[in-house]
């Protein structure tokens, strides 16, 4: 097996073994890698459409009881600077959203013991009274797994009363790597093993949802275990077809307890095309420019993405980690273009929507993301109340609020 | 890649004179990775695996008489800002040759000292020479916009005996820096006054250029500029993602590395240490010279692995 007879492999159409892959992404220089998963991207993409979404990207609590030692967001349950988001800031959220043309949320937030399964319930059945049409791209595997050891249901009636609630679709979150040893590393196997995330998956496609799929590398893993959690994304979607997209990004360093340096810019592109070339079953792959800044973002459509992910209207993970790139609708679509393809608004499915939005309407541009919350803003919104509380400080606030009725807003 | 694209890389490699037509299939090719091989090839003929990179601290020309600590970790002394004075120009850079110790100190734009001497070529050769005699080791740059006929200046450096450590291409961008790309070509006497040529105007959020456009202008730098020996990037200003994808599209030299961690504590790790990081996982050897472009150490892969 040389470089060459697995890039003829790959040019013909053939599906690398994760040996060969692994091979190929060791010896193969940059261009090569690049130049086959290019290939591969004109092949699914022949139309030269780039898309991207409009949609917001919310953390509705940094409260987490998982400690993954590569997450510069959580905080603790009791942090002073913990927050929950009120229903009344999120439907204003929905609102800014919508008037930039945006069409869901993508809704990720800590494991915080105080929100129980009812919660969500409620807040997705009112978005969805306030706005029907409005999407819901909610919760990664690991919070739903979260959901069920919280409220003792499986992980299929939580996926049922979720749906029944107004869940649409559910991110592929907290994938990190999926292998054990790595996820032991990290410490993030208690929230959810490889196995667990998986089967989280299989059962959110059985229930007739589409999911993405994402991996960050650059941490602890070897590039053996990167390549053995694309071969296991590979298996799951051959056998459920549920994946819309995949998401690969670096581990962002800054903030951490876990520290260390970021991975470079080629090692994402390399990881990128080689990504490409494994997930043949993959429609759509997104670049990451959150992470690696609009110029290497746009630098992703030459090694096999297809789609520049979000028009990130608010962004909290990434930026608790030191990045802060931003990039409005005008500003994607100028990258788009500017390497030479057409530029698509999309929806979660990727159907396409329709022309850039903002050259329809005057829209305000954007240089700044916004955050979930503004930093000192330790408002605890009055309906987290009507919920019971799992931790000791999250009872004390309860038995606070039940005195005094007045704390809080909201409601 | 497709015919037209393959015969002007032939025709480059064969050193043959490229015409308008060749011209405007390189840059309207969004075939970038295309473009990035054969920029690479080239690359690889003159300078094969290695990837250089400096140290610079920077020193405000108006305070260059009050001394201070240097980084260990400088290769390059750089005085910036324009001088107020020819004569200010020269204390400035007896002041900081006197605590330079065997760091090499450069300075100046060339325009400034152009300026300084009321453009007039003749004066413009005397300052040189006292700027040298100073210990002055290189000029910092020359912006290639402001060289309306830059063969008559290129002869005052030469006698001087000082060389310009790199040709930027000022304030331009887009169309307008691929067409100075394409003048400078032409600048046969060049390689003996510039040691490198930077194809790349510093990021500027206002006016921001794209991943795309950075990497085809440095491409057809490298492609083109065969005058000059190195096509540089600079790290500060480029960002260290950009500039390290460059290195992949033909670029030899890193610039303006940083010769000490900021003060914030958000650094892991020293500059050096990052650059020789960024340079070997691009698959190049990294190799630290000085600010007049000696080697002083050379990383290679096997000791970043
Ligand atoms: S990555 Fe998610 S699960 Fe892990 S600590 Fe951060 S918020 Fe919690």
């Amino acid at each position: 097996m040389t470089v060459e007879s697995t890039a003829e492999k790959v040019l013909a159409g053939g599906r690398l073994s994760g040996e060969e892959a692994l091979e190929l992404y060791v010896a193969a220089p940059t261009s090569l890698l690049g130049r086959l998963a290019d290939t591969i991207r004109v092949r699914k993409h022949p139309t030269g459409v780039v898309t991207y979404i409009i949609d917001r990207n919310v953390n509705y609590t940094n409260v987490c009881v998982a400690r993954c030692s590569f997450c510069a967001f959580y905080r603790p349950v009791g942090a002073d600077d913990g927050y929950v988001l009120g229903f009344d800031e999120l439907f204003r959220k929905i609102d800014e959203t919508l008037a930039v043309g945006g069409v869901q949320l993508l809704l990720q937030g800590g494991h915080n013991p105080d929100l129980p399964l009812e919660w969500y319930e409620d807040l997705f059945g009112a978005i969805k009274a306030r706005y029907p049409d409005f999407k819901l791209h909610a919760l990664s595997p690991p919070e739903l797994l979260h959901l069920s050891r919280l409220s003792q249901q499986p992980v299929p009636v939580v996926v049922d009363r979720l749906v029944r609630a107004g869940l649409d679709s559910v991110p592929g979150g907290g994938a990190e790597i999926l292998v054990d040893r790595v996820r032991r590393l990290l410490h993030c196997d208690s929230k959810a093993t490889a196995d667990e995330w998986l089967s989280v998956m299989r059962v959110v496609h059985r229930a007739g949802l589409r999911s993405t799929a994402t991996m960050m590398y650059g941490s602890v893993e070897r590039l053996e275990e990167r390549v053995e959690h694309l071969c296991r994304l590979r298996e799951l979607q051959d056998e459920t077809a549920g994946f819309t997209a995949f998401i690969t990004w670096s581990y962002q360093p800054p903030n951490t307890e876990l520290g260390g340096a970021e991975a470079t810019g080629i090692d994402y592109l390399r990881t990128l095309a080689l990504s490409r070339i494994v997930l043949d079953n993959f429609d759509n792959l997104q670049a990451s420019w959150v992470t690696q800044g609009g110029k290497v973002g746009q630098l992703s459509l030459a090694f096999g993405a297809n789609d520049m992910g979000s028009v990130m209207i608010e962004e909290n993970v990434v930026r608790a980690a030191g990045a802060e790139y931003c990039m409005d609708e005008a500003e994607i679509v100028r990258n788009i273009e500017d390497a030479g393809f057409a530029a698509k608004r999309r929806n979660m499915v990727y159907d396409v929507m329709g022309d850039p939005f903002f050259r329809e309407r005057s829209i305000p541009r954007r240089t700044e993301l916004a955050v979930a919350r503004l930093a000192g803003d330790t408002t605890v919104p009055a309906e987290v109340s009507r919920y019971p509380a799992r931790s000791r400080p999250g009872k004390e606030q309860r038995r606070q609020a039940a005195q005094q009725p007045e704390l809080g807003t909201g409601d | 890649m497709n015919d037209d694209f393959s015969s002007v890389t032939q025709k480059i490699a064969d050193g043959a004179a490229l015409d308008e037509r060749d011209w405007q299939t390189l840059i309207d090719t969004h075939d970038l990775i295309a473009l990035g091989v054969a920029a690479d090839d080239v690359r690889r003929r003159r300078h094969a695996d290695r990837v250089t990179f400096v140290q610079v601290v920077d020193v405000p020309v108006e305070t260059a008489a009050n001394g201070g600590t240097l980084p260990d970790q400088a290769g390059e002394l750089r005085l910036t800002g324009r001088p107020a004075s020819v004569a200010a120009a020269v204390a400035a850079v007896r002041a900081v040759v006197a605590r330079a110790g065997s760091v090499p100190v450069t300075g100046f734009a060339l325009e400034d000292l152009q300026g300084l001497c009321g453009h007039e070529l003749g004066r413009l050769g005397e300052v040189l020479l006292e700027l040298r005699e100073a210990g002055l080791a290189l000029v910092t740059e020359a912006a290639a916009d402001t060289l309306t006929d830059p063969e008559p200046v290129f002869d005052v450096l030469r006698t001087s005996g000082l060389t310009l450590a790199r040709l930027t291409v000022g304030d331009v961008a887009g169309q307008a820096a691929f067409s100075l790309v394409r003048r400078v070509a032409t600048w046969d006497g060049a390689g003996t006054v510039c040691r490198a040529f930077a194809p790349l105007r510093p990021a500027e959020p206002s006016r921001p250029t794209t991943g795309y456009s950075d990497l085809r202008q440095v491409a057809l730098a490298r492609l083109l500029v065969d005058n000059i020996d190195s096509i540089q990037v600079d790290w500060a200003g480029h960002g260290p993602k950009l500039a390290q994808v460059a290195l992949t599209f033909g670029a030899d030299d890193v610039d303006a590395v940083p010769a000490a961690a900021p003060d914030d504590l958000g650094w892991r790790r020293s500059p050096r240490e990052e650059i020789r990081r960024n340079i070997v996982a691009a698959g190049f050897a990294a190799v630290r010279r000085n600010g007049r472009f000696e080697t002083l150490d050379v990383h290679d892969r096997s000791e970043h692995e």
